[in-house]
């Protein structure tokens, strides 16, 4: 263990309901996940000193912070590059609690990406801006290239090509994290399991990608607790102790359109962040006994396997289709049901899962985990998470 | 070898029994609705006064004995499993020949029916053309061998078939609407050259004034010398596949689809987003070799696009 | 009966013109008895949606306006041996398709008389073919 290592731990967890259409304000939902958190921390919306968001979230920390009655805050940051930044706002949090800056930090993400502005409809009409981000779309809209289905089906079919991966390869993981999804009752898809022959028959969104290799667009927030680990040992829920927090992004990188790399089969920036949470923890990837793995789309997951040391590249599909994501296997994954079958919550909901793996509470236990590996966002600058139990 | 090649010589519909024996009912519809009042074909006598043994069906009327008509098959049409009908159907559906009209029929009669004829068909792919441009959109035309036997297995007729499966064009009142525009890129200081000089249609590539290192998307600087200088080299225009996506969904107005999007790499060693154009999905291969072509969206708007290098084979 | 023996027929003759109002009903009939339910020949809408600016005549439907044409004029003892068109424009409703036919072949060995067909309407020629009949001998007659 380095740095950081071992010095936070997320203490509490919470959430809305996953829907389709929340019904309420996006400020909302972030104040209703925020303080079921801080309530499951044990704590006051008063002992917050700290916020940490996503730049893509609407509800500025001020808004949060006074409808929850936080009062003080020390400290307010945030993450860019969308779903990439969901681990990386608990490596802020852990940051700042390990050097003092401040004491109960939460993450929150809230918004109603069904009902309100659905990212899954893309970028072609969006409002120009001339800075570099707006510029960068001049690449990809005026050909039609507009949305994230797109972006990755791009690296998807050269991943095919090179490593002969088929769509069925990607289909697995829909069909692991619907099975896990199956039995979450707090699951959109819960008790809605799928074949793969459900998956094939599934209509084209951008090929290779059928509707079942996309995640769901959801309305919920999610929010968490983050305090010294020792501060955590007095608190209701065993900790989740943040062993590895790392943030990545990778040579020649760009916004889910990184194609102009030598090669666009891995996830550079995936495998940076892997290198620095092993190093962090101490740990390698024989010690992870559960992945919670970033799958807004199936083809993805694929290389997040390679990058991170549990198959060589190339091997996923091998690796998968030998059942080792599934609760009995080498590497239970997703065991909320992922972003394809709990929500999508841009990775958030991802992370309040590992702390239930590390709580001994998933509603897909396996047996004896110790340590979990947490990722964000793929295509895109990411951050990565070891969460641990106690020792 | 393309999926289309692949069916010539395919029975795509094995021998299918008519749901009707040739009947004098069925006869008096067609006769009624064609205005053909030729007696023998419901007047027992008159046909026996031409030498025939009694009412015959019309020649035209074979293929009518075998339609599938208004209810799908009881049990589906098949005997389990895809005929290759429905995979050809469906590899031209994916290729967006949503449409099909017959184009050519030609028959050559061995026998007259008669009444009680139990009338069977069996149907093998002769040829799948490559995309065509034609007046109702571009499409394939498929050709195939019919063949019409009787109860004993006797051929009957033989017919010719061809079908122009195709991407309709816009429909008369869509054709009035003007299209809508593609997405705007949005223009900087960094990337106008570029645009600038695809109005004047001349695909271009940042160069490094300092290194002379190429480099696309462009941007202020050179990554490998840190020089700010820099010009624009034009690039040959050949390039060859290095991925692509086919899109369906959502869809924005201004684009056809099924949508072909290819990241294509450039003899010259960069690689660009671009659409690939004068291909169907189903051709589309990475490695294929390509070659530049313009697309003239919007006013003001030139971009480059793709298509297939002629004379290379896929 | 009214009909013509194989002797009768020269080369060059050519076959009465026969026009046929193309009406809604008859595109619409003429599909149905022969079992053809593709909506572009009776939904003018779905038609439209496939890009054709109305229902159309399906291909069967000239195949027996065809038959018919020649069998009319050959009389009801000539057998159709064969029956080759290509489609050019649409049969679509409101228009009139007129039908002409020359003589073009004679083959004495089995009486077979070859006739081309050219059906014109208001756009152009909807079909162009030819038809084979075999005609009696005038013994048989």
């Amino acid at each position: 263990m380095s740095g950081f290592s071992g010095a936070a731990a997320i203490a509490g967890i919470g959430a809305t309901e996953f829907s389709k259409d929340s019904g309420r304000s996006e400020l909302r939902l972030a104040c209703e996940a925020v303080l079921a958190a801080v309530a499951d921390a044990g704590l006051k919306p008063s002992d917050v000193d700290g916020m940490v968001t996503f730049t893509a979230d609407t509800n500025a920390e001020i808004h949060v912070a006074r409808a929850t009655g936080m009062g003080d805050l020390t400290f307010f940051s945030r993450i860019p590059h969308g779903g990439g930044a969901a681990c990386g706002t608990v490596q802020q949090a852990a940051l700042a609690v390990a050097s003092g800056v401040a004491g109960v930090v939460v993450c929150y993400r809230a918004f109603n990406e069904r009902s309100g502005v659905r990212y899954g409809l893309g970028q072609a009409d969006s409002p120009a801006e001339t800075g570099a981000d707006g510029a960068a779309y001049a690449w990809l809209t005026p050909f039609g290239l507009t949305t994230p289905a797109q972006w990755v089906a791009m690296f998807a079919r050269r991943y095919m090509h090179e490593y002969g991966a088929t769509s069925e390869d990607f289909g697995r993981v829909a069909v692991v994290d619907r099975k896990h999804a199956a039995a979450n009752p707090a699951a959109w898809f819960y008790r809605r399991p799928i074949t793969l022959e459900d998956h094939q028959a599934s209509r084209w969104i951008a090929e290779p990608l059928h509707l079942l290799d996309c995640c769901q667009e959801t309305d919920g927030g999610q929010a968490l607790v983050v305090v010294s680990a020792e501060r955590a040992r007095d608190l209701p829920h065993p900790p989740a102790v943040i062993l590895g927090a790392a943030q990545g992004s990778g040579d020649d990188q760009h916004m889910m359109t990184s194609y102009y790399r030598p090669r666009i089969t891995g996830i550079p920036e995936m495998g940076l962040v892997g290198r620095q949470l092993y190093a962090q923890s101490g740990l390698g990837p024989a010690d992870m006994d559960a992945a919670i793995l970033y799958d807004h789309f199936t083809p993805l997951v694929l290389p997040q396997l390679e990058e991170l040391g549990f198959c060589a590249p190339g091997e996923a599909k091998d690796f998968i289709a030998e059942g080792s994501l599934e609760l009995g296997g080498r590497l239970p994954f997703n065991t909320h049901g992922g972003q394809l079958g709990e929500a999508y919550l841009h990775g958030m909901n991802g992370i309040a899962e590992a702390v239930r793996l590390v709580r001994g509470t998933s509603v897909n236990q396996p047996e004896g985990v110790r340590n979990v590996i947490v990722t964000a966002g793929t295509g895109v600058p990411t951050s990565g998470l070891v969460l641990g139990t106690d020792r | 070898m393309t999926a289309y090649e692949e069916f010539a010589g395919r029975e795509i519909l094995p021998p299918q029994e008519g749901p009707d024996p040739v009947n004098v009912p069925m006869i008096r519809h067609w006769a009624e609705a064609m205005g053909d009042r030729n007696p023998i074909y419901l007047d027992e006598d008159a046909a026996r006064a031409t030498g025939r043994p009694g009412i015959v069906a019309p020649a035209s009327m074979i293929q009518a004995w075998t339609m599938r008509g208004y209810a799908p098959a009881p049990d589906g049409g098949g005997t389990g499993g895809a005929s290759g009908a429905e995979e050809l159907y469906a590899l031209l559906e994916k290729d967006g020949y949503t449409s099909v009209v017959a184009t050519d029929s030609e028959f050559e009669f061995h026998r007259e029916l008669v009444v009680g004829d139990r009338v069977s068909v069996r149907e093998v792919v002769e040829s799948i053309s490559p995309e065509k441009s034609t007046a109702l959109g571009a499409g394939r035309f498929v050709t195939t061998v019919r063949t019409y036997t009787d109860q004993d297995g006797e051929v009957v007729a033989v017919q010719r078939w061809r079908l122009l499966w195709f991407r309709p064009k816009a429909s008369p009142s869509s054709e009035q609407a003007p299209k809508a525009s593609r997405p705007r890129p949005v223009i900087n200081r960094d990337n106008a050259f570029w645009f600038e000089a695809a109005r004047a249609h001349r695909l271009v590539i940042q160069r490094c004034a300092g290194c002379g290192t190429l480099r696309h998307p462009p941007g202020p600087c050179c990554p490998h010398c840190g020089s700010f200088e820099w010009d624009a080299a034009e690039a040959s225009g050949r390039g060859q596949v290095y991925s692509f996506v086919v899109n369906h969904h959502p869809r924005h107005p201004a684009f056809d689809y099924p949508l072909i999007v290819a990241v294509v790499e450039l003899e010259e060693g960069t690689r660009l987003v671009t659409d690939l154009v004068g291909v169907a999905p189903g051709e589309v291969e990475i490695g294929m070799p390509v070659v530049l072509d313009w697309l003239d969206a919007d006013p003001g708007l030139s971009l480059p696009v793709f298509r297939p290098q002629p004379g290379v084979a896929s | 009966m009214n009909g013509r023996t194989y002797e009768e027929v020269a080369v060059g003759e050519e076959l009465p013109a026969l026009p046929i109002p193309l009406t809604r009903t008859l595109i619409v009939a003429t599909a149905i008895a022969s079992r053809d339910y593709q909506d572009v020949h009776h939904d003018p809408g779905l038609a439209a949606e496939r890009g054709s600016k109305d229902i159309f005549m399906n291909i069967l439907t000239t195949n027996g306006l065809v038959d018919r044409y020649v069998t009319e004029w050959a009389g009801p003892a000539a057998v159709v041996t064969a029956i080759k068109i290509r489609l050019g424009v649409p049969n679509y409703p409101g228009d009139t398709m007129t039908l002409t036919g020359t003589v073009t072949a004679k083959h004495d060995d089995d009486r077979r008389v070859e006739i081309a067909v050219r059906g014109e309407n208001g756009l152009g020629a909807h079909v162009t073919g030819t038809v084979a009949v075999r005609l009696p001998a005038k013994d048989v007659r």
